[in-house]
């Protein structure tokens, strides 16, 4: 009976995604083994390319699982149905698209190699990617389309989670928004607010925060960045407290978006954070610090073999 | 969806000085690019670099003329007032400065020339670390170019049929900047004099263009 159960998970785990149910697996199986007394590994291949018919999966269908996003696995083939939500200008000419793809329960990158000649992915749009293989690369998973791959756009509207995941990003703060600095926001939005009113809620009571709203630009793509008193804190040693102090000697709480400014302005940051959309919500953030004397020799290597 | 920011490149000087050819501005709000012989295709950039010249290009214009030197030459930048926000910090800052400058790549076409030069948006003190982490990325960035440029991708096709660049010569300019840095690295006491003989050679370079 073990060799069963272990037969029945094993062809529930090929078809586990197209809502066919141990019992009916078991039974199958048992009626075949049983009554028709056929070898256990026959049963099995039999049992696959019956479901396989009912079902209409072509075999490399099979050999490629349609996979939600959270269950992505470094070095698998699999089927993903997800919706483009961000597309990033290609870095180099061997890729024709790239950019975050999510389902209902995470987000990835994915790539489409020049190679594959596939059409073009559009961004808001849905698609199953078919026959793709899942890498990683710095806790970030990816899927890859290759010539063997298909990309279909589909009718239903995949749902996106709105946890993005953890992002980590090294890059010069080449803008900080008017919005940053010592500003108050509205109770009820977070919002900057202007002479006490809210755009969206009138009149309201306000709280006076210390933030940053940015952008980190690593030469190749950028990111809008929202940081709050503490990560300020742990770059410029400037906190809630001291920078209301700076705008009532000076009466001015400009004088803090300043201070900001040229203290950070042009800084190489490594951070870290909740991503979603564009925007990275800063959980750590650094000075980038990095050996250049060490890299230097290795990239004088690079280019000499050019 | 709003527009999206432009990326702000990164590219050195002598390459950045050598674009000749514009893309884009065709339709209403697209952006103007330079294209540069290495095919990048840029509208803003972020150089580290040393500020070596800032002067009113006349008496009471209100616009500065400013020159940022990097390993392979410099950038010529005017800061006007419709940049404010680079003109305040401007005033703060003295020759000759490390700063970080986040700018609009453009071209200035003048009897016949074409100029490249940028528009600061935004200007700041930096340090040497910094500006040795932006050489080592630059020369990694223009290394993918080059790399690119032996390709068959629309740029690299546009920038050969524009400047047919002799890529050797930008390998070389790599290898040198990256040499300088090794160099700095081990004696930056002797910077101070070299810097005030470039700033001489750079404003009888500049009375040529002007």
């Amino acid at each position: 009976m073990e060799k069963i159960q272990s037969i029945v998970n094993e062809i529930y785990e090929i078809f586990k995604d197209y809502n066919v149910s141990k019992s009916e697996i078991e039974k199958r199986l048992k009626l075949l083994i049983f009554e028709f007394k056929v070898p256990e590994d026959e049963a099995k291949r039999t049992i696959i390319n019956g479901l396989r018919r009912d079902l209409n999966l072509s075999r490399e269908a099979l050999r490629f699982p349609l996979t939600k996003i959270a269950d992505l696995e470094p070095g698998k083939g699999v089927s993903v149905k997800a919706k483009v939500i961000q597309l990033w200008e290609p870095t180099s000419q061997s890729i024709a698209q790239w950019g975050v793809i999510g389902d209902e329960t995470g987000t990835a990158r994915f790539v489409i190699w020049a190679k594959s000649a596939k059409r073009k992915v559009e961004e808001g749009k849905n698609y199953i990617f078919e026959r793709v293989f899942v890498d990683e690369f710095g806790g970030i998973k990816s899927i890859k389309v290759t010539s063997i791959s298909e990309v279909r756009e589909i009718e239903e509207d995949i749902e996106v989670s709105e946890n993005w995941g953890e992002i980590e990003i090294t890059g010069a703060l080449v803008s900080i928004s008017q919005n940053s600095g010592l500003v108050q926001v509205c109770k009820i939005c977070g919002k900057v607010i202007e002479a006490g009113i809210c755009k969206e809620h009138g009149k309201v009571e306000w709280n006076e925060v210390l933030r940053l709203r940015g952008v980190i630009d690593d030469g190749e793509r950028t990111y809008d960045v929202e940081m709050e008193e503490n990560c300020i804190k742990e770059l410029t040693g400037l906190d809630l407290r001291t920078a209301k102090k700076m705008a009532f000697e000076h009466l001015d709480r400009g004088i803090v978006l300043l201070e900001l400014k040229k203290k950070l302005l042009g800084r190489y940051l490594k951070i870290s954070g909740d991503l979603k959309f564009r925007t990275v919500n800063v959980k750590k953030a650094e000075f980038f610090k990095t050996k250049v004397r060490e890299e230097v020799d290795k990239v004088l290597e690079e280019v000499k073999a050019l | 969806m709003r527009t999206r920011r432009e990326v702000a490149r990164r590219v050195f000087a002598k390459e950045f000085n050598s674009s000749r050819y514009k893309l884009g501005g065709n339709a209403e709000k697209e952006p103007v690019y330079v294209l540069t012989p290495l095919g990048l295709k840029c509208n803003r950039i972020f150089i580290i670099g040393a500020l070596i010249e800032k002067e009113e290009t006349k008496p009471d214009s209100e616009v500065l003329r400013i020159r940022i030197a990097d390993p392979t030459g410099s950038f010529l930048g005017f800061v006007g007032k419709f940049d404010p926000e680079a003109k305040v910090s401007l005033t703060e800052i003295d020759i000759p400065s490390t700063v970080a400058v986040t700018a609009k790549a453009r071209l200035l076409e003048r009897g016949g020339r074409v100029i490249p030069f940028i528009r600061p948006e935004t200007i700041n003190l930096s340090d040497f670390e910094s500006r040795d982490y932006w050489i080592l990325e630059t020369a990694k960035a223009t290394m993918k170019r080059i790399e690119m440029m032996k390709g068959d991708s629309e740029l690299a096709r546009l920038a050969r049929e524009k400047y047919n660049p002799n890529l050797e010569e930008y390998k070389e300019m790599v290898v040198s900047a990256l040499m300088r840095l090794k160099e700095e690295v081990e004696i930056s006491e002797e910077r101070e004099e070299s810097i005030e003989e470039s700033i001489e050679e750079e404003i009888l370079d500049l009375n040529d263009l002007f």
